[in-house]
């Protein structure tokens, strides 16, 4: 702006410098030249009548050394000059001047130096003798005159160029001034000049454009982090160089990190040789899968390429937490496995006892022995049989028909049916409490209620009691069976409605249960909506309560 | 020009600590190998130390590059040069957890003290470098030093499995190629802590220019 400005100035000032030199030097050098002119003719005229009267004793009075006097006789020969001797000079009967003044009886003319930077001027006049007076002077040229005034324009421009300058400078700065101070966040809220008005206006206009476009983006960017971050699973998004462009509450929590991890290498957050490779696997192919374990869960690790215009753009990294299906994996390993040997164990006391019998190794008076232990290794395969079907099919969630069952009564009812068993134990079972009716599938709340006084049966010991109680209690229906048995131990007390998960593990046998009860009781009530909480002292007893919800 | 420069020093940060990770693994899969005395795993160590010198390579001639063309000052030096260094110690451990492999068939079903010891030491050998690597990616000074002091409890372990071998050799004499064995693994285990320790101050370093072991 300073330069642009400074380079005008000076571009102006030069040109008016130059011309009005041009002009002054024209005008004043022909006007000077004029009246130089008619003084010398009006010298010549006085001299030459000087001369006429007083003849050569005039020229040599005078004494003048700005004007040079020349008297030339007839045929050309000098008889006087005032600045040089007469007789030295050359006959001047071809000048110009001479030749008009004798011919015309006035002449003139001009001649110029070698250099150009003088020029002589002459006038001749005819004497009445006829010799000639002639009268001469010399003069700067107009180039002379140029030259000689160089140096005081030279000044003049050396003054006009720092004048420029400072004047070039100020004037930018308060043309910039004003600019430099416009507030550019509330544009049209300016006072300045009027020309700038267009580009505010438009300034404006795009800060508004900018504006909803970054609302825009805001918005979309909160969204994006909004239905990520309430997502259950991991979302990891990485660019081409595997750096986290973006990374969900969940994804941190699972890898152990925070914001800082954004713009990072993916390599920060997990580093191990197998994520390496499916992340590799995932740009070659389109696809990886790995598993990892942090911080004592399980984790399962998607890894799909994102591809834009044929490229890879990134890669999405989706983090599943599989630690329960990890847990639920393992725990059905575990009861395949329980499953299998339970079946085993009777089927091959049954076989030992069959094979004992068919090769003649019996003794008839034992032969009811052996086939007792048949039919009640048999009778217990039933038994197991036929639990494992009702769990089953509590896990498949078959539909059962709901109807109106009286607690008190089943209670009563199921307190008969285990009289006999109870007695073979010496153990007293007793059903009481209050008429309590809910709306639940008869056979879940009579498993239920079966399983645990059952357990509460076998589980007891001799002389001991259990009571089983039932009464409304909060809205809802409250079945209590209360025991005076062995207990379980805290340390199983949360492991027992595990499948085949027995506290004794010899014991087993001699109480001849199938260790699902339990696991059963958990899954109706599961299945019923409602809760069960145990209270068992080892040596003291233990007390199930199961709470459900009148109807369902 | 710079950002070119910058996308270089993050592909060399990237493969150090992808080569820190494979340093991991092998020595962990080693350990497991000659405790468990498998020799299958421990066949699947060799492939990983390939993988590692492949690795010191790649790495050493992406620094010596970026040394060249972009002759880095200040930090990125420190990085650069930490880096040719760390290299050769992650190669080291690599090429002990492939020895330490090899001894795994000689294990094979023996279950007895010295090699329970050398279990927990090849448990603090193999934390040092997990920390010492983790230090690294997060340029974590303090870690480094915990680190570097953690030596000592390594280089612990090899005194007392030495000191038990000694009498082991002296009670049953017939055993002696099984107890040279346990002494060359302690001693493996030993120097990968060294090396690890080796790591640790080169992270130190990288992030302050003071040497780790020598402001400890």
């Amino acid at each position: 702006m300073t330069k642009r400005i400074f380079r005008s100035t000076v571009a102006v000032a030069a040109a008016v410098l130059a011309a009005s030199l041009v002009i002054i030097m024209g005008c004043l050098y022909s006007y000077f030249a004029t009246v130089q002119e008619n003084q010398l003719r009006d010298e010549l005229e006085l001299a030459a009548a000087a001369v006429e009267t007083q003849g050569s004793d005039y020229l040599e009075s005078l004494d003048t050394s700005r004007i040079r006097l020349t008297w030339i006789a007839q045929d050309g020969k000098v008889l006087f000059d005032n600045q040089a001797g007469a007789a030295s000079m050359e006959n001047h009967a071809g000048r110009e001047e001479f030749r008009e003044a004798a011919l015309a009886g006035v002449g003139e003319s001009t001649r110029y130096s070698d250099t150009l930077l003088q020029k002589t001027i002459y006038y001749a006049r005819r004497l009445d003798d006829g010799t000639v007076l002639r009268v001469s002077v010399s003069r700067m040229t107009l180039g002379s005159l140029t030259i000689s005034m160089l140096s005081p324009i030279l000044l003049v421009a050396a003054v006009a160029l720092v004048l420029s300058a400072a004047l070039a400078k100020r004037v930018s700065r308060r043309i910039v001034d004003p600019l430099n101070h416009l507030d550019l966040e509330n544009p049209l809220e300016n006072d300045t000049y009027d020309e700038l008005s267009p580009l505010l206006l438009r300034i404006n206009q795009q800060h508004r454009l900018i504006d909803a476009q970054m609302q825009q983006l805001r918005q979309r960017q909160e969204e994006f982090t909004q239905i990520t971050g309430s997502m259950k699973e991991g979302l990891v998004l990485l660019n081409a160089k595997d750096m986290v462009v973006s990374i969900n509450r969940a994804a941190m929590d699972a890898f152990g990190a925070d914001e800082s991890c954004v713009e990072k290498s993916f390599l920060t957050l997990e580093r191990s040789h197998e994520v390496s490779t499916a992340l590799r696997e995932a740009k070659q192919k389109g696809h990886g899968e790995t598993h990892i374990t942090r911080g004592g869960r399980e984790y399962q690790l998607d890894l799909s390429r994102i591809e834009s215009d044929g490229e890879v753009a990134g890669t999405a990294v989706l983090v599943f937490d599989i630690t329960e299906q990890a847990d639920a994996e393992r725990s059905r390993r575990e009861f395949t496995a329980n499953v299998s040997h339970e079946l085993k164990t009777p089927l091959q006391s049954i076989m030992g006892s069959a094979e004992l019998i068919e090769k003649g190794l019996v003794k008839p008076e034992d032969m009811q022995l052996f086939t007792g232990r048949i039919r009640t290794e048999a009778s217990r395969l039933v038994a197991l049989i036929d639990d494992i079907i009702r769990l089953s099919q509590l896990d498949e969630g078959a539909e059962l028909p709901c109807e109106e069952v009286e607690l008190l009564e089943l209670a009563k009812d199921t307190a008969h049916s285990l009289e006999q068993a109870a007695a073979e134990r010496w153990v007293q079972i007793k059903a009481a409490g209050e008429s309590v009716k809910i709306l639940a599938p008869r056979r879940l709340v009579g498993e239920i209620v079966y399983n645990l006084a059952d357990n509460a049966v076998k589980y007891n010991r001799p002389g001991g009691s259990v009571d089983v109680e039932v009464r409304e209690e909060d809205g809802s229906a409250l079945i209590r069976v209360q025991d005076t048995g062995i207990g379980i131990p805290e340390e199983h007390q949360s492991r027992v409605f595990e499948r085949f998960y027995r506290v004794d593990k010899s014991h087993s046998r001699s109480s001849g249960g199938t260790g699902l009860g339990l696991s059963i009781v958990k899954h109706a009530v599961a299945r019923l909506g409602g809760s069960i909480k145990l209270t068992s002292y080892p040596g003291e007893g233990t007390a199930v309560e199961v709470r459900l919800p009148k109807a369902k | 020009m710079r950002s070119r420069f910058d996308q270089q020093l993050q592909e060399l940060n990237s493969k150090l600590i992808e080569m820190g990770a494979l340093c991991e693994e092998s020595i962990a899969l080693a350990a497991k190998a000659l405790l468990g005395g498998d020799g299958e795993l421990a066949s699947r160590v060799v492939p990983l130390s390939r993988e590692i010198n492949n690795m010191e390579r790649e790495i050493e001639s992406l620094c010596l590059k970026l040394l060249l063309q972009q002759q880095p000052v200040a930090g990125d030096l420190r990085l650069i040069s930490a880096a040719l260094r760390m290299i050769t110690d992650m190669e080291r451990i690599g090429d002990q957890a492939e020895d330490i492999a090899e001894m795994a068939p000689f294990m094979a079903g023996r279950e007895d003290r010295e090699l329970g010891r050398i279990g927990e030491m090849a448990r603090a050998a193999i934390a040092m470098v997990t920390d010492s690597v983790t230090a690294f990616v997060d340029r974590d000074t303090s870690l480094a030093a915990e680190v570097i002091g953690r030596d000592d409890v390594v280089d612990g372990y090899f005194a007392r499995i030495k000191q038990s071998l000694i009498e082991a050799l002296v009670s049953k004499p017939q055993e002696g190629e099984y107890v040279l064995d346990v002494l060359m693994v302690a001693k493996y285990l030993e120097r990968i802590g060294d090396h690890a320790t080796n790591i640790a101050s080169w992270v130190v370093y990288s992030v302050t220019g003071v040497h780790g072991e020598e402001k400890a």
